[in-house]
């Protein structure tokens, strides 16, 4: 059941903050309230205790796509729809555009932030594991301070960032990735839209003669949050691509997984699932990249 | 009439399409009185207790309280039920299932009450949970309902001919066993109903998204111990049923008009959607055991058949819901012997009803499964297998009924629906370009080479079918007539009124066309009223794909009933000759000699002033159908219909994903009367067929719903289905109005068996339980959570 709350509309980033460092305790910000919601509604524990929402809708500083030299920033209020509809999205970054399509229904994607989706942290969360292989920047603020971190050190654990009680992402800065990188995105759910990813795997790499120059491998669902498999990318790195190192590779980022996540009652899926996605996103590259 | 037709078998908008569209319909929640209170239900998290007591004291001061409503505030039937009085409407005793209710705390606000339930405090004694329907009849299984002495429910035998005989001139002999899910019916609208009460001289009212009117006035009379008369039922728009708005509005009806009668004010009851799922009955899950015995030419000689059906935790429909089962269980094939026997027992697990297939979908699924099974073993293909078996003019079914005063359109839907998907060619392509989905080994997680799949092997293409013939309306389960009323007013508009329901399923615009059809009016001067229990006569449940044959023929008949009265009255003023004929269109009379006479409005208007009564009230009866409970012969059914679906889908070999690619539809209905809701019908039925068959699924632990909500129960996107065809066959048939029978049900329950035919073309590999989701189709079982949490809600 719903509790009752307040609710702020801030009209700048100052009185956001403002807003935030007043009562710190029992606050959440609301962009477009797809989780927020239905957390509330469900009772879960992160916002039964909710006394204030701060909609951060009417903050300037929050909107818009800006794109400079080295970065394409979104700001923290964009929607997936917005980011969808944004051709240098479409164009510089096409594993997030791929992954926007993919989140929830056009309904969810009118409202649903990409800010929300990794602040939220759920294991499942659609565009994570793009925004990490995209060595994504998180741009935050208090009242007092600014800083800027890297996704992968934002996102600590299930359902939990390293966001201050009196801080909020104010943008997402995405480096602007080479053009030779190539890449790909898969989510496998239950059905093709408004399904809750059973797996996500995105995937980028640049090659040089047949030998990978560079690789990056993140995944979604099968890990507890979102995650970068580093170890794997060094190990792959200067290898040549070939079918049989393609499979080593897969098997091994099922290792990696089972390392991670342990055996759990969906490994038996998705263990092997994961290890033929990963593999089928490797060939279509290498075919490309023929 | 000849089969010429103005309206009939045109395509023709809803007449309540508008106002849906554009949010004007009101549906029971958005209804509001004065004084108007709101309801929450009392539970307790345990599938099996007993209750000791029930202690108020820390609520009953509370200024957010008006009042508690519980089993001492009933003054009749404190248990009631479809077939049996098994279900208490609350249950201060003892609960038998998570969604059971102790009772209701009326107030102003609904939020203000929520916050007193975890205040109450429950005594309650846990008793052991019986989850498993297959330990249901163990000796030392506890008894659900103690005082029934069993936990059967029903048991229907059927015997015909001589079973071992049947097996002894067998070729062969194949068993297999099949099992379906529990699912829900997923319709839009949660439950919501008020009580509006209107004095000791009236009773009381409901306004509710109740399904069958009639069956909720029985119910909420017996509670309140008042004659029927007093309480009137009036039905709201309503978003979806599907069979899913009986049982669960009659008792919320009933806990409403005791909480209305008590308080003195109106009271609202709606539900959330967990609360839908948690407390709403759900389609049976069924364990299927079937053994065929068959010559080498296909000819199937015996078939004997044992099916377990979970009730949970009360009668509700069950023993019907079994009965079409065991009617149906063959499949539409001739069979000289057969032995079956269909149960249905009680579990702690939630109750299972009335859905949209109605103890079809199940068999279906085992039988339809079976004879690719059977046809692939003998290497004929499987549209030729079931010419040989498939019922013909002059067969005889399962229940030793003759098929006759109707074509019996089987083998003609087989052929349409082959010839017009290139079933053949496409079916041998399929076959010879298949291969097999990797079988994983658990023990080892990590893949070796060979299990990589080469990317131009990803996804492979099948075809698939099947068949069934379905009985149509209620047969003998029951007395089955039903009444429509026609008022035709002297400027020659008119109310139309039926006793059968609108549930979405179109049946207002149905009814509409048929009275425009007879009495020559276009639909613009005909205003369909709504159903109220006070006004329209009792035409029993809309049920059972019954709307259109038996409400259809009442609205004709009604409609033909006033004709003659306007035509004699014609023939007389216009001095026509005994052999012309008077004839009705597009608002105008005509005389075959004379040609045009007057407009209709003329005619109404002249009616009136001869005192000529221009309200009729119409009737139409089914009839005579008969049956032996002992030996499960007769004729069960007094007419059938006829269909097969074609399954085109491609199956990703890697991930176990299935998709859509193309669904044909052939349905024999019979006369189609509004080929636009027939359209309708079948997209929306093969859709839930879909999800019936590689989706959807209850899932319980320890009687507890996994799936409270639709982020985790799956139902069809419009994205998961990329085509539907529907192609219909209207047969020559006796009874309904020119014909017209059924088509609701038969629409949903052909998708799963010819999906699962449809992957076993593209992988060879079979499946026999449902539904066929990711992990059925890698590892061929289903993976579950260790419990009911989530990790978002933590």
């Amino acid at each position: 059941m719903m509790p009752s709350f307040e609710i702020l509309f801030p009209k700048n980033l100052n009185d956001a903050l403002n807003a935030i460092s007043l009562y710190k305790e029992d606050v959440h910000i609301i962009a477009g309230g797809t989780d927020v919601i239905p957390g509330l509604n469900q009772e879960s524990k992160r916002f039964k205790n909710t006394r204030l929402l701060i909609d951060i809708n009417r903050v300037p500083e929050m909107k818009g796509i800006t794109v400079d030299q080295e970065k394409i920033s979104i700001g923290a209020a964009e929607t997936f729809s917005e980011i969808l509809l944004n051709e240098i999205v479409q164009k510089k970054l096409p594993l997030l555009w791929k992954s926007a399509g993919t989140i929830g229904s056009v309904q969810i994607r009118n409202r649903a932030t990409l800010a929300g989706n990794f602040v939220n942290n759920a294991p499942c969360a659609d565009s994570v594991p793009v925004l990490l292989a995209y060595n994504t920047k998180v741009e935050i603020e208090s009242l007092n301070s600014k800083r800027e971190i890297l996704l992968n050190d934002f996102l600590s654990a299930p359902y939990k960032t390293k966001l201050g009680k009196d801080e909020m992402v104010t943008r997402i800065n995405i480096p602007i990735p080479s053009s030779k990188l190539n890449g790909d995105f898969y989510k496998l759910g239950r059905r093709r839209a408004v399904a809750i990813s059973r797996i996500t795997l995105a995937l980028l790499i640049s090659l040089n003669h047949n030998m990978i120059d560079e690789i990056r491998i993140a995944s979604g669902a099968v890990t507890p949050i979102g995650m970068r498999f580093f170890d794997l990318e060094k190990f792959a790195e200067g290898q040549k691509v070939e079918d049989q190192f393609l499979k080593e590779l897969s098997k091994k980022l099922g290792e990696q997984i089972i390392q991670v996540a342990g055996l759990r009652w969906s490994s038996e899926y998705k263990l092997p699932v994961v290890q033929q996605i990963f593999y089928q996103l490797l060939k279509g590259i290498e075919r490309r990249s023929l | 009439m000849s089969e010429e037709f103005s309206v009939v078998g045109k395509k023709i908008i809803r007449e309540d399409g508008f106002d849906k569209v554009t949010g004007l319909a009101k549906f029971a929640d958005d209804y509001k009185y004065e004084g108007m209170l709101h309801s929450v239900m009392l539970r307790i998290k345990e599938a099996h207790a007993e209750i000791k007591s029930i202690d108020f004291s820390a609520i009953e001061k509370n200024e957010s309280l008006f009042s508690i409503i519980t089993s001492a505030d009933i003054p009749g039937a404190k248990k009631v039920g479809m077939i049996r009085n098994d279900q208490p409407i609350f249950c201060n005793e003892k609960v038998v299932t998570p969604g059971d209710v102790l009772a209701m705390l009326v107030g102003e606000s609904e939020a203000e009450l929520r916050l007193l339930l975890s205040k109450i405090k429950v005594d309650f004694t846990p008793l052991p949970v019986l989850t498993d329907p297959q330990k249901s009849l163990e000796k030392d299984s506890i008894l659900i309902h103690p005082e029934t002495g069993t936990n059967l429910i029903v048991h229907h035998p059927l015997r015909k001919g001589d079973i071992e005989k049947g097996f002894a001139e067998s070729d062969e002999i194949l068993e297999q066993t099949y099992t379906t899910q529990l699912i829900e019916h997923s319709y839009i609208e949660p439950e919501a109903v008020i009580a509006i009460p209107l004095g000791t001289s009236q009773g009381v009212k409901l306004i509710g998204s109740i399904q069958n009117p009639f069956t909720t006035r029985r119910f909420v009379a017996n509670v309140l111990n008042l004659p029927l008369t007093k309480v009137r039922v009036q039905q709201a728009h309503l978003g979806g049923s599907f069979g899913g708005k009986d049982d669960t509005m009659c008792i919320l009806s009933a806990r409403a008009a005791v909480a209305a009668v008590k308080t003195n004010r109106p009271v609202k009851i709606r539900y959330t959607r967990e609360e839908s799922i948690l407390e709403s009955y759900k389609r049976h899950p069924y364990i299927l055991n079937y053994k065929v015995g068959y010559s080498k030419n296909g000819k199937i000689k015996a078939m004997k058949i044992d099916i377990l059906a979970d009730g949970g935790a009360y009668v509700s429909m069950s023993p019907f819901v079994t009965w079409r089962s065991v009617v149906q269980a063959t499949g539409p094939y001739e069979i000289a012997n057969v032995h079956t026997d269909v149960r249905a027992v009680y579990t702690n697990n939630p109750y299972t009803g009335a859905m949209r297939g109605f103890g079809s979908p199940q068999p279906i699924f085992a039988q339809e499964s079976l004879m690719d099974e059977i046809a692939a073993r003998l290497e004929m293909a499987p549209d030729e297998i079931r010419r040989v078996n498939g019922l013909k003019i002059g067969s005889a079914t399962a229940t030793g009924q003759t098929l006759k005063d109707h074509e019996v359109n089987l083998v003609r839907v087989l052929d349409v629906a082959c010839g017009s998907t290139d079933f053949k060619t496409k079916w041998e392509k399929n076959k010879k370009n298949k291969s097999v989905v990797v079988d994983y080994d658990s023990s080892s997680p990590i893949l070796n080479d060979s299990q990589f799949i080469d990317p131009g092997d990803l996804i492979k293409k099948g075809i698939g079918l099947a068949v069934s013939f379905r009985g149509c309306s209620l047969g003998a389960e029951g007395i089955d007539a039903a009444a429509a009323y026609i008022s035709i007013q002297n400027d020659g508009s008119v109310y139309l009124d039926c006793g059968l329901a609108e549930n979405g399923q179109g049946l207002r615009t149905t009814y509409s066309i048929i009275a425009s059809e007879v009495l020559g009016i276009t639909s613009d001067k005909i205003i369909y009223l709504e159903l109220d229990t006070g006004i329209t006569p009792d035409s029993g449940p809309t049920v059972a794909s019954r709307g259109t044959i038996m409400g259809g023929g009442a609205v004709k008949n009604t409609a033909e009933i006033l004709r003659e009265r306007l035509v004699t009255l014609i023939k007389a003023e216009y001095k026509l000759a005994d052999e012309d004929v008077v004839s009705f269109s597009e608002n105008l009379v005509f005389s075959r000699r004379k040609g045009l006479i007057a407009k209709f409005p003329e005619i109404c208007k002249l009616a009136s002033s001869r005192g000529i009564n221009l309200a009729a009230v119409g009737w139409y009866k089914s009839p005579s159908v008969h049956w032996n409970e002992e030996s499960g012969q007769g004729d069960a059914y007094f007419t059938y219909v006829y269909g097969c679906q074609v399954a085109e889908v491609s199956v990703n070999i890697a991930t176990g994903e299935i998709y859509i690619d193309k669904i044909t539809a052939v349905h024999d209905p019979g006369k189609v009367i509004n080929r636009l809701g027939a359209e309708g019908q079948v997209y929306g039925g093969v859709t839930q067929g879909v999800g019936y068959g590689i989706f959807e699924e209850v899932t319980t632990d320890k009687g507890f719903i996994r799936e409270l909500n639709f982020d985790t129960y799956t139902i069809p996107t419009s994205k998961d289905i990329t085509e539907i065809k529907p192609i219909f066959i209207e047969g020559k048939e006796s009874y309904g109005p020119w014909g017209a029978k059924s088509l609701g049900e038969p629409t949903l329950e052909l998708g799963s068996a010819a999906i699962s035919n449809a992957v076993y073309n593209a992988v060879g590999k079979r499946f026999f339980n449902l539904p066929l989701n990711l992990e059925e189709i890698l590892l061929s079982k289903k993976l579950r959570p260790a419990d009911t949490k989530r990790g978002s809600l933590l």
